[in-house]
């Protein structure tokens, strides 16, 4: 398949339109004059493109629609009703429409009330098929499940490109410290394959942030933060190419920990406070880090800044006492959302313990304004839901399980690999999804509560690996 | 058909995106074969995919495949267009139909990019990455980014291995069904129209100049550094001011400097003023100023104040490298700008400027009379008057008129001899100038000149100049040789004479003497004409004005 470069500038305007049709008639009757005008809008736009294409098929993969195969590129005018758009198809599981020919308002209007009315039906989608036999040039498809060999293949993917990232980190630390120069190319041509990773299979590379590895806690630290603030910025509707440059910074942000003394970067107890000053450090000497390691560019520019900043918090408090800095970049508080966050799950030198998830989601919404960014921190929670990948639950059967995928449709319904039996006995791992209904309509499996995974000396790799 | 007419137009379309690759670095964007080479090869993949469909080509180290065949081989790497590509990975392009010449360009202009340029972090593939084209796909493998090709099966045995014991989870899982739970409810709140808006205005904000945050960091710096830390920060003030200038941001190296200045003042320890004071040394030296050059003539900077605020913080150091990249500016615009920032600096230091007068190249030396001239400073004179024998007519001309606007001792003898100057121009430049001096022994110098019996040989035009001159003394002595030319009578030499004549009657228009109108009428109805016409007009610009 394949359309043409005026149709591909088309297919978002046409997403954004089925936005407008699907919400407005949530609000009112199909037969609303609101509803009407948006829908013929709609047509003309669907028929304009059956004209230049043949029919047109728009399908929900992960979180993107494709139109004819090509994924719709948008700008952020269109982020919200774009991810309004895909969490609606999910909830009915719908992944695909076809229009085979031209369609009139009255497809649309009776497409629309099965939309609207199948919502809280038991099989949604079957209920919606069903509702839409009469029209014959609309066609629909259930949401493509990944099959396990290829799920395993993406898995590989996603793990190599993980393990390469966190290799390359350690790399760069020890170049850094014996003063060899980075090669800044393969830098982006990795944060690059993240970044892609990210875009299709956005759950798998979560779920390696999820994944803590203590003695190697540095490198990881940097990959997960740059992992998380990749997700996030592609939240907020970054383009690829601000996203990599994102990625990038996040990755160098903590380069300056290089030129901390490993007895105390190392220090397995709590810091003193001359020692704390010590670590304080590590952000200024992170700008000095970024421009000896690499010639120097706008990247550097924006790796130092990040660099300084991320641990300055709104209204100057932290750290380094910034005289002159009035506004913290974009990026910096992009970046400071995931470091806390990747900082608070993990088990560090100086804090062994990681927290839950669920928990360090709650400190951070109690420093919203104060210490985070209140609106990208908002962004991050729709990200990683109220159960985050790597969040052990203890679900309504008894059963105990590791979140293993968000479902952004419903964020209290996410998959979880089922790793108990009802009684507490070791099963082999399953994943479930707790989105799935029985036949009469009721949910499957719910989540009673989140746990914490230290209590349990659950090693989340042993399932998310 | 057979094999090689199959071919031939595949391998047409890579000898056309080799000639493109070459011309697009070759050529400035606005030069006109620059927008031919994209639009021809538009053309050649026009024609081939609108033939052939959609097509895929495999990359090798030194082939280029369509299908099976190869339509392109090379025996080396310089100039090799299959291990171009192939070196940073890519192993298929793929070019789909409804590809559209702004696709192209963009994917052409990724491919000529210079890579080799110092400095550079860029490979093709995250060119072609960033562009994220519609009708171009491209593979790549990525085997080669693997940093250690054993650390993700060692980091996986690792993570793996403390297993979940069963017996722990048991126990566990047992005293969590004991516990009282401590629910902690995370609210997932939707994102909003409101929330959309702020996020886009954040954004909007953010683009805002980084550089300028960066100096910032970098003076922060400063404040809380050791001495023996000053010249490192000192020097990554720099890398970033070469940064600012090189890619054009006038601005935040102006800012820079405006900084560092602050930072300077009488309790600033000796050990940081002296890093601060070398930005200025930085900000005036040759390799910088070359780039200000190269900006200016291709007018990325241009005179709106920030160059000249950039040239109000440069020391006279900085004058050598302008002179020296002066005579290489293209434009005139460019030229303009440098002569107003060495008419600033060279006030500052008149002998480092006056050096510039020994430039081989003319043209140089004649902007730097220019810009004494515009300094006006009388110090300058005793360096010009070197230069009035230079072997260049413009130059000579040049100097004249700066000796002419400076005045001061000396001048009046120089400009003297130079009305003797076998060169016409260089002696009615002369004289102007020692009408621009309006001293007495000017006017001597001019009165003599106007009274010598050479005059009348000379051209008509030469001698107007002359006479023109002596309208800057609107005294008696001036208004007596005048009246007397006008009045003098003989037989001899009738047309010579009439035409000094016409050239007093010409300064008497411009003295606007009233007492020469009646001698004016008579010569009206001369039949000589030039004088009557010289004689009308300056009756007119006597009674008029004008």
């Amino acid at each position: 398949m394949g359309i043409s470069r005026q149709s591909a500038l088309l297919s978002k305007d046409v997403v954004n339109q089925m936005a407008v049709i699907v919400r407005t008639s949530q609000i009112h009757n199909p037969t609303n004059i609101a509803v009407a005008t948006s829908v013929e809008k709609f047509v003309l736009m669907v028929n304009g493109l059956i004209f230049e294409e043949g029919p047109v098929e728009l399908e929900l993969i992960g979180e993107y629609f494709y139109l004819n195969g090509e994924r719709v590129k948008f700008s952020m005018e269109y982020l919200l009703n774009f991810d309004f758009l895909q969490r609606e198809f999910k909830k009915r599981s719908l992944g695909r429409l076809k229009f085979n020919c031209e369609i009139k308002p009255e497809d649309v209007q009776a497409f629309l009330a099965s939309f609207i009315a199948c919502q809280f039906s038991a099989d949604p989608f079957e209920e919606l098929s069903a509702g839409l036999e009469h029209i014959k040039c609309m066609e629909t498809g259930g949401l493509r499940r990944i099959s396990e060999e290829a799920e395993h293949d993406l898995r590989k993917t996603v793990k190599r490109t993980y393990f390469n990232a966190v290799s390359f980190a350690r790399g760069v630390m020890n170049k850094i410290k014996t003063g060899e120069r980075v090669n800044i190319k393969k830098a982006k041509r990795i944060v690059e394959s993240m970044v892609d990773t990210l875009l299709d299979k956005e759950e798998f590379l979560l779920g390696m942030t999820a994944i803590k590895n203590y003695d190697e806690y540095t490198f990881h630290h940097s990959v997960n933060v740059s992992i998380l603030s990749i997700a996030l910025g592609q939240k907020i509707g970054l383009g690829k190419k601000a996203l990599m440059e994102l990625g990038l910074v996040a990755l160098f942000h903590d380069i300056g920990k290089t030129e901390i003394p490993p007895e105390v970067l190392n220090k397995p107890s709590s810091f003193t406070p001359e020692e704390w000053e010590i670590m304080k450090k590590h952000s200024a000497a992170g700008v000095k880090a970024i421009c000896r390691m690499k010639s120097f560019d706008y990247s550097s520019i924006r790796s130092a800044i990040v660099s300084y900043e991320h641990h300055i918090h709104d209204g100057s408090t932290g750290y380094p006492k910034a005289m002159r800095i009035s506004e913290l970049d974009l990026f910096s508080r992009i970046v400071s959302v995931a470091d806390q966050y990747d900082g608070m799950t993990s088990s560090r030198v100086y804090s062994r313990t990681p927290m839950s998830p669920d928990k360090a989601l709650s400190i951070m919404l109690g420093r919203s304004g104060t210490q985070l960014d209140p609106l990208l921190l908002k962004f991050f929670v729709n990200l990683v839901g109220v159960y985050p990948v790597g969040s052990v639950v203890m679900l309504d059967t008894r059963e105990l399980g590791i979140v293993s995928g968000v479902n952004s449709a419903n964020f209290v319904r996410p998959k979880v690999t089922v790793i108990t039996d009802s009684m507490g006995n070791k099963t082999a791992p399953y994943v479930a999804d707790l989105a799935e209904k029985n036949a009469s309509g009721v949910y499957v499996r719910s989540i009673k509560r989140a746990l914490d995974p230290v209590k349990f000396k659950i090693n989340i790799a042993e399932y998310l690996l | 058909m057979d094999l090689v007419d199959d071919i031939k137009p595949a391998q047409e379309l890579i000898v056309a995106l080799q000639k493109a690759k070459k011309n697009l670095r070759m050529y400035p964007v606005n030069n006109p074969v620059y927008a031919r080479t994209i639009e021809e090869t538009y053309r050649k993949f026009e024609e081939f995919l609108e033939q052939q469909g959609d097509f895929e080509l495999r990359v090798r180290q030194n082939e280029i495949f369509l299908g099976e065949h190869a339509i392109y081989q090379a025996v080396d790497k310089d100039d090799n267009l299959a291990f171009f590509f192939f070196k940073d990975g890519v192993r298929t392009l793929a070019f789909k139909r409804g590809l559209a010449m702004d696709e192209l360009r963009e994917f052409l202009q990724a491919i000529s990019f210079d890579f080799e340029r110092q400095g550079n972090d860029e490979d093709v593939v995250t060119l072609l990455w960033e562009k994220d084209f519609d009708h171009i796909k491209y593979a790549v493998d990525e085997n080669f980014l693997l940093e250690d090709e054993v650390y993700e099966s060692e980091a996986t045995t690792h993570a793996k291995v403390e297993m979940t014991e069963q017996s722990e989870l048991k126990k566990a899982y047992e005293e969590v069904l004991k516990e009282e739970f401590e629910h902690r409810e995370i609210e997932v709140m939707p994102i909003t129209n409101a929330d959309l808006i702020e996020l886009v205005n954040q954004i909007e904000n953010d683009s805002s100049d980084k550089a300028r945050k960066f100096t910032g960091i970098l003076f922060e710096l400063f404040q809380t550094a050791s001495p023996a830390e000053y010249p490192e920060i000192a020097e990554l003030v720099r890398d970033s001011f070469e940064y600012s200038v090189r890619s054009g941001d006038l601005l935040s190296a102006v800012h820079m400097l405006e900084e560092a200045r602050k930072k300077i003042n009488e309790s600033t320890p000796d050990l940081l003023k002296k890093n601060l004071e070398m930005l200025f040394v930085f900000a005036s030296s040759q390799n910088i100023i070359k780039m200000l050059g190269e900006h200016l003539d291709s007018g990325l900077i241009t005179e709106d104040g920030v160059f000249a605020d950039y040239v109000q913080h440069l020391d006279k150091e900085a004058i050598s490298s302008f002179i020296s990249i002066l005579g290489e500016l293209k434009t005139i615009e460019a030229r303009k700008i440098l002569i107003n920032a060495l008419a600033f600096l060279g006030n500052k230091d008149i002998q480092a400027l006056a050096r510039g007068l020994s430039d081989p190249r003319w043209y140089v030396v004649r902007n730097i009379i220019y810009i004494f001239r515009k300094i006006g400073d009388r110090r300058a004179v005793e360096f010009l008057v070197r230069a009035v024998n230079h072997s260049d007519t413009r130059v000579r001309m040049e100097v004249l008129r700066a000796l002419g606007e400076l005045g001061g001792q000396g001048v009046v003898q120089t400009l003297k001899e130079a009305l003797g100057d076998p060169e016409p121009s260089i002696r009615t430049t002369a004289a102007r100038a020692l009408g621009r001096i309006r001293t007495e022994a000017a006017k001597k110098i001019m009165l003599q000149k106007v009274s010598d019996k050479g005059l009348g040989n000379l051209d008509m035009n030469e001698k107007k100049e002359y006479f023109e001159v002596l309208a800057n003394w609107n005294n008696e002595e001036v208004i007596d040789f005048l009246m007397k030319t006008l009045k003098a009578t003989s037989f001899f030499k009738k047309a010579r004479r009439d035409e000094l004549k016409a050239c007093a009657a010409y300064t008497l228009g411009l003295l606007g003497h009233k007492e020469a109108l009646s001698h004016l009428q008579k010569l009206r109805g001369s039949k000589n004409r030039l004088l009557s016409e010289y004689a009308y007009n300056a009756i007119k610009r006597i009674e008029y004005g004008n």
